[in-house]
């Protein structure tokens, strides 16, 4: 072997040289930085500065408790919402699902422009338009219904919306001559305010003062979970178990526990619609005790004569001695609160249920008193003419008007009763038949998808718009939502929308309908608010009373409670109380388990589920995520040998699904219970094709008092289909197995 | 060479501030709390924690710095269910901060048990060392679906695959307090000032931050009552969350 | 026999060159990428210069850069703020008519970062300015270069050699940077 360096070895070394030389390079090259830019405004931002957060404030719209949110934006965009302290609902709180609307404003799934049906209806299938050829058809279909004298054969279904833009949508109506506009919504306590109008003549909510009640007795209703304004509840709760030195007792009267139930002191696991009758006899145990002084108390006695402890203790499953217990705790705090609703209102029975609650109240002498049951004041606001919002039984009536013929024009806006409604209602069909549908939303869903033609919203953080809390909170409360960011996509509010309509369908609708957007129709309605209240009515003077609003996020009349005729009210509900035994679909010796759904508290009525943030939230109960689940009494599934993971077949007298089983230590043996909100078909990437919805498979059987769905009196049946899956939760174990983790063991404290 | 041994003794010995400069402590009221996840989904808002996806959560690799645990007692129908949170607890004598061998999570001035993404190797000791069982590992650079990363904060960083994370007391809200303590020429923070984003959301406020050293702060007053006491106390952990036990009532 | 190490390595002598020869050039590769293909000077959309606005003209850093002394960012002017002056001065200038350009088109100007710190440090403009550091200290002599040139390498030992020396409260704790 030559030392010698030959031409080889040469060419060798430059070879090396020169790969190393580029690795060299490339090295280097990684080694730097990506080039990132500095993009400057073309004009400097008036409300904000990079780096530095800007808050606005607005109305949650996640549900129906209008909740006051605070929004942090940096440059632009929407970081993160939190309650706004100065409003009295929420007071600076908010929940889960109020969280995640940021999940709503920058969903992937959003609709970006009109649509319009380019398939079979009900396809799905649809192409993008643009805002003047979708305003241009709709308002030549409206107009010429118009010029017809046809319009009231047009319909206006609305989901639960607040405020003024409720008024605009009535006006609009009402314009074009048509007397058909509903809203709808699931959560809708239709039997609450029939029991409330029975018992106080009110058509608004009255205000239940959690926060100062000494022992809380639920009837049914989840207040912490779904029931009403659960935000409210909660800081109320919070008071009334450690804000006082003599902290608050809660009991919870229910089938399935609940939220709520799990954190009162004691759940009672009553038959599901026999909450009524227990409340009676715990008010006849009060006035036979004596414990009642009213003038009234001998009609009370006679009224209540049927339901004695003993007579009710079979019915509900609840000993004599047990609903005298709590009878007599119920008359020795004060004040103490009876609350009802959730499954007990929703039974065949719900309305006289709750009315036997507001009963209890009077007897306990909890009316018109602090911590017990407070009046809202009549509003001062012309906004608050009642809300067509509209029970199972008028959806029917709609339904079977829109299979009509003479139906021609129905009109959607942000509902989706194809999901909210049990399938025997036969939604889909009845809006098929309609020969022209005009969807409004923000997002493709099951009834959306049956439209014609469909125009984007804006998102509730886009849109000027504003809110009357119901519940109120005992005083007058409005407050007004205005865009936090500006809007993404080429969409607009509602509002924007009926009033171009307006303009375009002509002939008296523009002179009675002026306003050239939403937020000027806001601001012109405010100002005569403003002039109610105030002497000066210059536009300085308004102008100030409109930009602190908007930096408060809330306005407010101090508190005023009104004096209700006592005696009268006595009479009233003396007349109103009635028990009828709840009724059930499907046999018992068939259908062995009456049914349960409840509002999940991440999905509300189902609308969350495209929320990618409450997809992956675990349930607070079962800490499951994903997808859906029915709950079993761990007795019955050892009867049925039935395991967490395997699949059900639940069957009602009118349908039937599948989902897992999940066994939920405490709930009643004859009951299954399920969540709402999964089971959608078409609601986005993160929702669709998800769980089962239990909504579906509901016997249309409805509340005698008020025609709301009785959404608790259906009975299914059971059975394995023999598969298993994997029910995906965070919980291990559920058990302390002695390791002390609550601290309840002696040796800490 | 010795010094740095001895300092790295040092630093392995519990107690290695003798007093911190605030003693950032949390109480959680269990008689309020009720269950309710707006705190998961504050922290989850706040702290840019990814949405991990089905398939990943079933294999438990779901990432949540504050998590709601639920503890059943009795059998139906006397059956109980209690709810505590359950998030990091800035220990004093942490048992993650022995294990990790890059110091990427280690004690600071202010009581708070840290954790540097940009030194974290992801060799996972601190989750196994850790008995409370909140420090999450990124198993994927998870990704957010357009527009949806237009929500993440810019205050904090995005954590990419292989580093573990956990709950920092909301350290941006920390910073930005003592920032603006700081532009007051104020030399403390103010009490009550600083809310990490959990206990900002709490509908029933059973949740209290502050400084442990000031005797006249809230949460010093909580920590002070006799219903607090520590979760796992036995292992000498020291942390810097005093749970409230729950009120029991006969019924 | 004797063994002759020289000999026995004279094995080697050839692998010995082409291991030599590639880390060699290796050096080289990287001193031509920094000395010739450097970043540290990115060449802009617009021939901006520094000297002739802070430096001649004295226009004061904050002047456009707004932000620096009271949010972590200091800022880029708008092309707005641009043109407040450049309606009027030197319009001429074929620079001057590209800023013109943007601004009739409604166009942010791509301006390429000299001073880039990754995403996991939150450094903030505001404290250094507050603990009365000059400009220059970090951002070198600007009223001279007609292209900014970065002046510090923006690593961490650098920071955190100035945060010891200053004795800077919390400075060496990782989360005053990092979180």
């Amino acid at each position: 072997m030559s030392n010698k360096i030959n031409r080889r070895d040469f060419l060798k070394f430059v070879g090396a040289g020169t790969l190393g030389a580029g690795a060299g390079f490339l090295a280097a090259d990684a080694s730097k930085m990506t080039t990132e830019f500095l993009i400057p405004q073309v004009n400097l931002p008036e409300d904000y500065s990079p780096g530095i957060a800007t808050w606005y404030h607005t109305v949650c719209t996640q549900c129906s408790a209008g909740c006051g949110i605070s929004v942090r934006t940096r440059e632009g965009r929407a970081k993160k919402i939190e309650g706004n302290p100065s409003h009295p609902v929420n007071q600076g709180r908010l929940c889960a699902l109020g969280q995640a609307g940021l999940n709503v404003l920058y969903n992937p799934d959003r609709i970006k422009t009109p649509l319009l049906r380019d398939g079979e209806r009900g396809s799905g299938s649809f192409s993008p338009i643009s805002w003047d050829q979708a305003l241009t058809t709709i308002s030549g279909v409206l107009g010429t219904l118009k010029i017809q004298k046809k319009a009231n054969n047009a319909y206006l279904l609305s989901g639960g919306v607040n405020g003024h833009l409720h008024e605009l949508f009535a006006l609009f109506m009402d314009q074009l001559g048509s007397k058909n506009y509903l809203q709808h919504e699931f959560s809708h306590p239709a039997s609450l305010y029939a029991a409330n109008k029975a018992c106080f003549d009110e058509d608004v909510l009255p205000y239940y003062d959690i926060r100062n009640s000494k022992y809380l007795l639920s009837f049914g209703a989840d207040y912490l979970g779904a029931w009403l304004s659960p935000v409210h509840h909660s800081v109320s709760y919070g008071h009334l178990r450690q804000g006082t030195e003599q902290r608050g007792r809660c009991v919870q009267v229910e089938a399935r526990m609940s939220l709520s139930g799990a954190n009162a002191d004691e759940w009672i696991a009553a038959r599901p619609g026999s909450e009524g009758m227990l409340a009676l006899a715990m008010a006849h145990s009060i006035v036979e005790q004596g414990l009642y002084a009213g003038a009234d108390a001998g009609d009370w006695k006679q009224a209540l004569g049927a339901y004695s402890p003993a007579s009710v203790a079979e019915r509900s499953g609840i000993s004599a001695d047990r609903i005298v217990r709590i009878a007599t705790e119920f008359a020795a705090a004060s004040p103490s609160l009876a609350i009802g609703g959730g499954a007990a209102g929703a039974s065949t029975n719900g309305t006289a249920n709750l009315v036997a609650v507001n009963v209890l109240n009077y007897i306990g002498g909890n009316i018109g008193e602090a911590g017990g049951i407070l009046f809202n004041p009549a509003s001062t606001f012309s906004i608050d003419a009642p809300r067509p919002r509209a029970s199972y039984q008028q959806m029917l009536k709609l339904f079977a008007s829109l299979r009509g013929n003479d139906a021609e024009v129905l009109i959607l806006h942000d509902t989706n009763p194809v999901f909210t409604l049990p399938a025997a209602a036969n939604v889909k069909e009845a809006v098929m038949a309609v020969p022209y549908v005009i969807g409004m939303s923000s997002f493709m869903d099951e009834t959306m998808a049956l439209a014609d033609i469909i125009l984007p919203l804006d998102t509730y953080l886009e849109a000027w718009g504003d809110n009357i809390p119901d519940p109120g909170v005992g005083f007058a409360v409005a407050s007004i939502a205005q865009p936090v960011v500006k809007r993404l996509y080429d969409t607009r509010s509602a509002g924007d929308i009926i009033l171009a309509l307006a303009h375009q369908i002509g002939g008296e609708l523009p002179a009675n309908m002026p306003w050239t957007s939403m937020e000027n129709y806001l601001m012109e309605m405010w100002r005569s608010v403003y002039r109610g209240k105030s002497d000066d009515s210059s536009d300085q003077g308004f102008r100030k009373f409109w930009t602190s609003i908007l930096e408060s996020g809330v306005w407010g009349e101090s508190p005023q409670q009104q004096d209700r005729p006592h005696q009268a009210m006595g009479r009233a509900m003396l007349s109103a109380v009635g028990m009828a035994q709840p009724s059930f679909a499907g046999n018992e010796s068939e259908y062995r388990f009456v049914m349960q759904p409840y509002l999940s508290l991440a999905f509300h009525d189902g609308r969350g589920a495209n929320l990618p943030w409450m997809q992956e939230l675990p349930d607070p109960l079962t800490s499951i995520v994903y997808n859906s689940w029915v709950e079993l009494n761990p007795k019955t599934a050892a009867e049925l040998a039935i395991g967490e993971g395997d699949v059900l077949l639940v069957e009602s007298t009118v349908g039937r699904f599948e989902a897992p089983a999940f066994i939920y230590e405490a709930i009643r043996p004859d009951v299954v219970a399920m969540p709402i909100g999964q089971g959608h078909g078409n609601y986005g990437r993160y929702a669709s094709g998800r769980g089962s919805n239990p909504i579906e498979i509901l016997a249309p059987e409805t509340d005698s008092g008020s025609g709301g769905l009785a959404w608790s009196a259906t009975r299914v049946k059971i059975s394995k289909t023999g598969r298993r899956v994997h029910v995906i939760k965070t919980d291990g174990t559920t058990r302390d197995l002695g390791r002390n983790i609550l601290g309840q063991k002696d040796g800490h404290a | 060479m010795s010094t740095a041994l001895e300092k790295f003794k040092k630093y392995r010995k519990p107690g290695y501030y003798d007093k911190f400069d605030y003693h950032w402590t949390m109480s959680i009221d269990l008689d309020r709390c009720t269950g309710c996840e707006a705190c998961v989904v504050a922290c989850q808002a706040e702290n840019n924690l990814p949405i991990v996806g089905e398939q990943q959560f079933a294999m438990r690799r779901e990432i949540k710095w504050i998590r709601i645990e639920r503890y059943w007692e009795g059998e139906y129908p006397d059956i109980k269910l209690q709810f505590i949170p359950m998030l990091c607890q800035h220990c004093d004598q942490a048992p993650c901060e022995i294990a990790c061998p890059v110091f990427a999570t280690y004690h600071n001035q202010d009581g708070l048990n840290t954790q540097v993404y940009n030194r974290c190797i992801g060799t996972r000791t601190c989750a196994v060392y850790c008995p409370y069982e909140v420090r999450f590992f990124n198993w994927f650079t998870y990704e957010w679906d357009e527009p949806l990363e237009q929500q993440l904060n810019p205050d904090v960083t995005v954590r990419e695959k292989g580093v573990m994370e956990k709950c920092t007391f909301c350290i941006q809200r920390i910073r930005q307090a003592k920032d603006a303590a700081k532009d007051d020429s104020r030399r403390r923070v103010r009490d009550g000032e600083i809310k990490p984003a959990c206990v900002q959301s709490c509908p029933t406020e059973a949740m209290v931050f502050g400084d442990l050293n000031d005797p006249d702060s809230q949460v010093s007053k909580m920590a002070r009552n006799p219903r607090g006491y520590h979760v796992l106390e036995e292992l000498n952990t020291t942390p810097s969350i005093v749970y409230l036990k729950r009120v029991h009532t006969d019924g | 026999m004797s063994i002759s190490v020289l000999e026995a390595l004279a094995y080697f002598k050839k692998p010995a060159l082409v291991v030599f020869g590639g880390v060699a050039g290796f050096v080289v590769g990287i001193w031509v990428n920094s000395t010739y293909f450097d970043d540290a000077t990115p060449i802009q959309p617009i021939e901006f210069s520094h000297r002739i606005h802070a430096g001649e003209n004295e226009i004061p850093c904050q002047y456009c850069h707004v932000y620096a002394a009271r949010t972590p960012v200091a800022g880029v002017p708008s092309v707005e703020k641009c043109m407040g002056c450049h309606r009027s001065v030197a319009t001429d200038k074929p620079e001057i008519i590209k800023v013109a350009q943007y601004f009739a088109d409604r166009k942010p100007i791509p301006w390429i970062k000299v001073y880039d710190v990754p995403d996991f440090v939150h450094f903030t403009h505001k404290r250094h300015i507050k603990a009365g550091l000059e400009c220059a200290t970090c951002h070198g002599p600007v009223d001279t270069m007609d292209r900014i040139t970065r002046q510090q390498p923006l690593r961490m030992p650098w920071c955190v050699d100035c945060h010891t020396s200053k004795e800077v409260e919390n400075g060496r704790d990782c989360w005053t940077c990092h979180k």
